[in-house]
């Protein structure tokens, strides 16, 4: 065990203390260095990557359900639309925003905003289905000046800005890779079907030619989204780089 | 046997004449005061509030002057503290003014709140402590002298002061008893603890002081300072100011409070305007103390004289020399750490006696020094 002893000060040592702190509360109290944001008055300037409210672009999307799969709160469920195609709904009650979901999204359909600051009436209310993660949401902004932490030499100051923040950062997204999903091994296939449910968009099918069955993925049909990748149970499908138009 | 007091001199003592022959002169306002004057009932009221110590129980340095001083340098405290910390403080009360009616707002807010007694309390004692309190909070205002208006002469106006001051931390230590809870019992017997270790050298500095002029009335006392009493005797200032801070529960020896660990010690169970009452018992302390401070050390209502106030001048001069004081002890708050009870009660039988000791002999020289001089 290590004891530790108090630090034996002089007389003057503690007075001189005494009389530093006395000089530094008063330094503090003529020119104090104040660093809160009046919050509903004033907006801090947040990052463009700051983890808010979640914005979604169904033409984007290609129905792959990584951000399901990657959610780690289960807040993401897909649901099914009209046009026969899973889209993501977000549960903000179950969220812990984490934005696994934006940062694994392949085709940036999911893109992170600024907002923080969503008012619900009750729990159900934070379920939000596609159809409201399509435009942002409805907060009023009161806020007169935006602000800013400088770091000055050692010293941390506000910078006050008289203009509205962008609360949804432009977000370019980036270049899609198109993909087409194939099987390395078909010998393994077991050509048990599993594939053929999954796809969305039908491509793929198995035909059966005398004792043997083959499958078959239509190059044309399929966008590459990866269900099926994810769904075999002898992991003999993945994904392929579609060659470039001519090349 | 001889009558000691007819009915005549009742009738003398509560005419409005004896109000007007020792009545606050102010020149500023004086045309107003002869006006009402001259109306019959207002101006016996007007009368009677002039009258000097009338004056000193209602207005300074009296129950008006206390209700502002609370309500101000509670606000203050906290802003104050805000500043320091980089933070804000209240501010949304009245926005244009820095949030400067929180306190008042936080009283009404108590007033409207439910008082509860809790079951173990003793009911009696519960309820009526914080209101008897209230005693020797006011009573030692009416012997404190700001420039001629002071409510009763006495020559022991100082030593009944500082008794009767003394007498808080007994109703204090009894509100933690009737409380009758752990905290409130912890907090209690620290608030005694503190009681002894602080009130021992605070009436040997204020013994100290008396030895310097010579006699304990504080009029006499407030008109022999032609050099103040901190340049006399700075080490009974210097004893007195620390003992204050023990006194009135500041940091850093907020030890009996003590609001992060112990919920505010003696006063945990209680609610609503009940808490009101006993949390500003400090603060009142605080205002009794500073003008205590103040008079003793500097100088009192003694001050450049204001000719178109008239006897307000020395009002104001304390008033001014009392608030630097309360600002200079919310002003610790920011900057100290809470000591344990160990480490206060260390400070202050050892490092804080010997200093007292000290200043009672200087004031033992200056006494036999200037012995046919002032005395």
């Amino acid at each position: 065990m290590i004891k530790i002893k108090v630090p034996k000060l002089k007389m003057l040592d503690s007075v001189k203390l005494h009389v530093d702190a006395l000089l530094t509360g008063a330094k503090e109290a003529i020119r104090p260095g104040t660093i809160t944001i009046e919050y509903p008055r004033e907006r801090r300037k947040l990052p463009d990557n700051f983890r808010g409210y979640i914005l979604f672009s169904p033409e984007r999307c290609k129905s792959c359900w990584q951000c399901s799969f990657v959610c780690p709160a289960n807040a993401i469920k897909m649901e099914l639309a009209s046009n026969n195609r899973y889209y993501p709904s977000i549960d903000y009650a179950k969220c812990i925003f984490c934005h696994f979901c934006v940062d694994t999204c392949p085709v940036t359909a999911l893109r992170p905003t600024k907002i923080h600051d969503v008012v619900y009436k009750d729990l159900e209310e934070m379920y939000t289905p596609t159809e409201g993660m399509v435009n942002p949401p409805k907060i009023i902004r009161e806020e007169k000046y935006t602000v800013e932490y400088v770091v000055e030499g050692r010293d941390l100051i506000l910078k006050r800005t008289r203009e509205m923040d962008n609360l949804i950062p432009e977000i370019e997204p980036h270049a899609e890779v198109k993909e087409y999903s194939t099987c390395f091994d078909p010998e393994s296939c077991l050509a048990c079907g599993l594939c053929v449910n999954s796809c969305p968009v039908e491509a793929i099918s198995i035909t059966t030619v005398g004792q043997e069955r083959r499958l078959k993925i239509d190059r044309e049909k399929c966008y590459g989204c990866g269900i099926c990748v994810n769904v075999c149970p002898m992991h003999i499908l993945k994904l392929v780089k579609r060659p470039e138009e001519g090349g | 046997m001889p009558e000691l007091f007819g009915v005549s001199d009742i009738l003398d003592v509560i005419s409005m004449q004896h109000f007007v022959q020792n009545m606050v002169s102010i020149p500023l306002i004086q045309p107003v005061i002869d006006f009402l004057l001259q109306i019959p009932v207002l101006g016996y009221i007007v009368a009677l509030i002039l009258w000097k110590p009338m004056f000193a129980l209602l207005i300074f340095p009296g129950l008006m002057t206390l209700l502002t001083v609370l309500l101000f340098i509670i606000w203050f405290e906290r802003k104050l503290t805000a500043r320091i910390q980089w933070r804000k403080g209240p501010l949304e009360v009245l926005r244009w003014a820095g949030g400067v009616i929180q306190a008042l707002a936080d009283g009404l807010r108590y007033f409207f709140q439910e008082v509860i007694v809790h079951r173990d309390a003793h009911r009696l004692y519960f309820l009526q402590f914080p209101i008897l309190i209230f005693i020797p909070v006011l009573l030692p205002l009416l012997f404190i002298p700001a420039g001629t208006i002071v409510g009763i002469k006495s020559p022991y106006s100082l030593a009944i002061t500082v008794a009767v001051v003394s007498l808080i931390p007994v109703f204090i230590v009894a509100i933690g008893w009737a409380s009758n809870s752990r905290f409130a019992y912890i907090g209690t017997v620290r608030e005694a603890f503190m009681y002894f270790a602080y009130e021992i050298p605070f009436i040997i500095s204020v013994i100290s002081m008396i030895l310097v002029y010579g006699t304990a009335d504080m009029v006499t006392i407030v008109e022999r300072q032609a050099i103040p009493g901190i340049i006399l005797n700075p080490i009974a200032a210097l004893v007195f100011f620390i003992t204050t801070v023990m006194a009135t529960s500041r940091l850093p020896f907020e030890i009996p409070e003590a609001d992060q660990e112990i919920a505010f010690g003696p006063f945990v169970e209680y609610s609503g305007i009940m808490f009101g009452l006993v949390m500003t018992i400090a603060y009142e302390k605080m205002y009794i103390l500073s003008l205590l401070m103040s008079i003793l050390f500097l100088g009192g209502g003694n001050g450049p004289a204001i000719p178109l106030l008239g006897d307000i001048s020395g009002v104001i001069w304390l008033f001014i020399k009392a608030m630097a004081v309360m600002v200079s002890l919310a002003f610790l708050r920011s900057i100290y750490a809470r000591l344990r009870l160990d480490q206060a009660l260390r400070v202050s039988w050892t490092t804080i006696m010997k200093i007292s000791l000290v200043s009672l002999a200087i004031g033992v020289i200056i006494n036999l020094t200037t012995v046919g001089v002032v005395g």
